[in-house]
């Protein structure tokens, strides 16, 4: 997992852990547009994640020894940033999820494939962004988690704390919060059986 | 398939479509799925449906790439300003700091020194410039160049550092200034010998340096240079333009020495005339009737004779002195038993730190009578300024890892976690390190290699203890505080490790905690920097993931059935 259109500059991560400035200087002009735009996904407003990219960048400052050199270091990334926007979610008590972890009430009938194919066919990502927006936190950043920085289930489960075999049902639940507010749907977003 | 079939197949619910979608299912169920999908239409289409709306997702969040808001561009800059002006700031106040405990405690201490009659230097002056350690100024100047051509290069490898990798700087840094130490300070030969028995006739000139090793050595000729003697008996008779060097048995100079005399020996005489300096580390030094010294005398020894002429000071620590020549400088000593004899005579004043008062006999010449300073056993707790200096020595200890944990943060972390983790490693380099160094430095002094390095180790080395008593500090807040990966928490750990440390010292008794502790810390440093060192752990050298990731945002399944 790697930062979209980042190479890893391992050199300037070698630096950096060493306590190099100039380095620390490489790493935060080369990630901090990433990862502000992971903040903009997963925050609500564009302070926010204004603060939250400065706040992860101090932690991670801090945190750097602490990243393990033989694995992915955006991967690492990602996951301080996921893991701060969510504290940060959690402080302000907005996670609205209605969600629990009990996966026989998740509906698991088919929604309409034509009908789920048209709605994908006709949005546009601009709309998709603004149906992002209106989402409740805890969907919002599952999806921001799996489909732009590509964690893992075992690092997304990590990040929100919740039991690995329950990611998925976050995920499907979220896309129907998505595709609800897509269209307006509820019958849609809920799934009706074929 | 026909509409009768397709509706008596059994469709697979959304969940378990997007989890074979995302390669979430297992082997077996995956193989059903895909199986599945061939043949229901209706599933097919619902799985190509999920995988467009993950790639819609990724696209929806990856476009619109908002500009980096200026505040966050500057943010580095920013930050790093700030830091400087607290570094500044820092910097700041512990010169101010430096500066209070000159004015306040060292000044007033040389001023003390003078008074005693050190001929305007101090202790270390005396030491260094009186010593036979003094070579001259051309030494200096060769070792001034040195420095310079480690500045420059240091300089060059900091202009290069964007062009090389760090470490090829410190390299060529390093393997410039080993090239440099190694050239030939000067062309000139060397007569070196060795036997049971070595002897230097009384009309044989050695017209450079020599080296001699032998169980009986007599130099009775002459030696132009310096001459170093390593043996179990040594005399010589004979004349040294040179310094003389010895680390034997016994040694006896009843000739002529025109530059110093630094002697290692279990007995050491001397007889004849001196040009400059003696300094002698023995059990029993005698500084005969007939000798003349013409500079000062340093001596740690068990015994000290000083019956001799002595044109400067005189400088002895050890067991026992007994003073009956003429010293025409000051006197400073420091030992459990002080005689001066009727023959003695001091042109300036007397310093004695001892036990007991000294024996002054009727007769003796001084210029000023002794001043005594009776000996405590362990600290004064009654002084405040007792209590002065260890408040002084925790600020200082408190400093200094506050800048070391700045400047190598993931370096100090990694001696405290070695620390807690690795004890007994720990403790067996403390061993190791904590006296295997001096020693080696020691030896690195006198060869070839020269003082420079030896020096230099053993500053390292000296700095890396107290660096060791920071970082046990830093564990001992972590054992109170819980513990920090952060640098910050754990600074402020350190600080309150550091005075609990420095407490304890105070705990009559318990003195030598501070030092246990420093000598574990500095098998923790060692343990860190013989990591550092091990090929495989080679910091960044690779971040190659250990298991290959899903495809970035893009491939969300498994192969969709035609």
């Amino acid at each position: 997992m790697s930062a979209p259109g980042i190479t890893e500059p391992t050199e300037a991560i070698a630096r950096a852990r060493a306590g190099d400035a100039d380095a620390w200087g490489e790493l935060y002009r080369e990630y901090a547009p990433a990862i502000f735009r992971f903040c903009r996904r997963a925050l609500p407003t564009r302070e926010d994640a204004e603060d939250a990219t400065m706040e992860i960048f101090m932690k991670l400052k801090g945190k750097l020894t602490q990243y393990d050199t033989t694995r992915s270091f955006s991967a690492w990334l990602y996951k301080v940033a996921a893991n701060h926007c969510w504290d940060i979610l959690r402080r302000r008590k907005i996670r609205q999820d209605k969600e629990t972890e009990d996966v026989e009430s998740v509906p698991l009938e088919h929604p309409e494939p034509s009908q789920l194919e048209k709605l994908i066919e006709q949005r546009s990502s601009e709309e998709v962004r603004k149906a992002l927006e209106k989402m409740g936190a805890r969907a919002r950043m599952a999806l921001v988690m799996r489909y732009y920085s590509d964690m893992s289930y075992d690092e997304i489960a990590d990040a929100l704390g919740v039991r690995r075999a329950f990611v998925g049902v976050v995920l499907l639940r979220a896309r129907h919060e998505l595709r609800q507010a897509l269209e307006g749907n509820a019958a849609l977003a809920a799934g009706g059986a074929l | 398939m026909s509409e009768i079939e397709e509706r008596d197949l059994k469709h697979l619910d959304e969940m378990t479509l997007l989890l074979y979608l995302e390669r979430q299912l297992d082997r077996g169920r995956g193989q059903e799925v895909s199986a599945h999908t061939e043949e229901c239409e209706a599933c097919r289409t619902l799985l190509r449906a999920l995988e467009r709306e993950s790639r819609l997702l990724t696209r929806a969040m990856l476009e619109d790439s908002e500009p980096l808001p200026s505040r966050l561009a500057q943010f580095q800059e920013a930050a790093r300003r700030s830091m400087q002006w607290i570094w500044g700031l820092a910097f700041g106040l512990a010169a101010t700091g430096v500066y209070a405990l000159y004015t306040g405690y060292i000044q007033p201490w040389q001023t003390q020194l003078e008074q005693a009659g050190f001929s305007g230097t101090n202790l270390l002056g005396l030491l260094i410039f009186q010593s036979p350690f003094w070579k001259g100024w051309q030494p200096v100047i060769t070792l001034l160049e040195i420095l310079a051509l480690a500045t420059l290069g240091g300089l060059a490898a900091m202009f290069v550092r964007r062009r090389i990798r760090r470490g090829s700087a410190l390299a060529l840094l390093f393997a410039s200034l080993c090239a440099a130490m190694m050239l030939p300070g000067q062309a000139s030969a060397t007569e070196m010998r060795k036997g049971d028995r070595v002897s230097v006739a009384k009309d044989e000139v050695i017209h450079s340096d020599m080296y001699v090793a032998g169980g009986q050595i007599r130099i009775a000729g002459t030696i132009e240079g310096d001459l170093v003697v390593a043996g179990g008996d040594v005399e010589v008779s004979g004349h040294v333009l040179g310094d003389l060097l010895s680390a034997s048995g016994q040694v006896r100079m009843t000739g002529q020495v025109d530059g110093s005399i630094r002697g290692y020996a279990g007995n050491i005489t001397v007889k004849g005339k001196v040009g400059r300096n003696v300094m002698t580390f023995g059990g029993d030094v005698n500084i005969d009737r007939d000798s003349t010294i013409g500079g000062s005398i340093t001596s740690f020894s068990g015994r000290l004779s000083m019956d001799g002429h002595v044109q400067r000071d005189v400088l002895a620590m050890g067991g026992q002195t007994n003073i009956s020549g003429i010293i025409a400088g000051s006197a400073k000593i420091r030992c459990d038993e002080l005689n001066i004899d009727s023959s003695a005579q001091i042109g300036g004043p007397v310093e004695f730190s001892g036990h007991k008062p000294p024996s002054v006999a009727e007769g003796a010449k001084l210029a000023s009578p002794v001043h005594f300073e009776q000996l405590k056993h362990g600290p004064d707790y009654s002084s405040p300024h007792y209590y002065i200096w260890q408040l002084i020595w925790a600020s200082a200890y408190i400093l200094f890892g506050l800048v070391l944990f700045a400047l190598m943060p993931a370096f100090s972390l990694q001696a405290v976690h070695s620390l807690e983790e690795q004890v007994g490693a720990s403790f067996g380099l403390a061993v190791l390190v904590g006296f295997g160094l001096p020693i080696a430095a020691f030896i690195t002094c006198v060869t070839v290699v020269g003082l420079f390095v030896g020096l230099s180790t053993l500053a390292l080395w000296y700095g890396a203890l107290h660096f060791g008593l920071v970082v046990v500090g830093a564990l001992i807040g972590q054992w109170l505080m819980g513990r920090t990966n952060e640098l910050w928490p754990l600074v402020g750990r350190m600080c309150v490790g550091v005075v609990i440390v420095r407490l304890f010292t105070i705990i009559p008794y318990l003195w030598f905690l501070k030092y246990i502790a420093a000598f574990w810390g500095l098998g923790a440093i060692s343990l860190v920097i013989f990591r550092r060192f091990q090929p495989a752990v080679a910091a960044g050298s690779s971040s190659t993931p250990t298991a290959q990731p899903l495809p970035p945002n893009t491939t969300v399944g498994g192969p969709l059935p035609a």
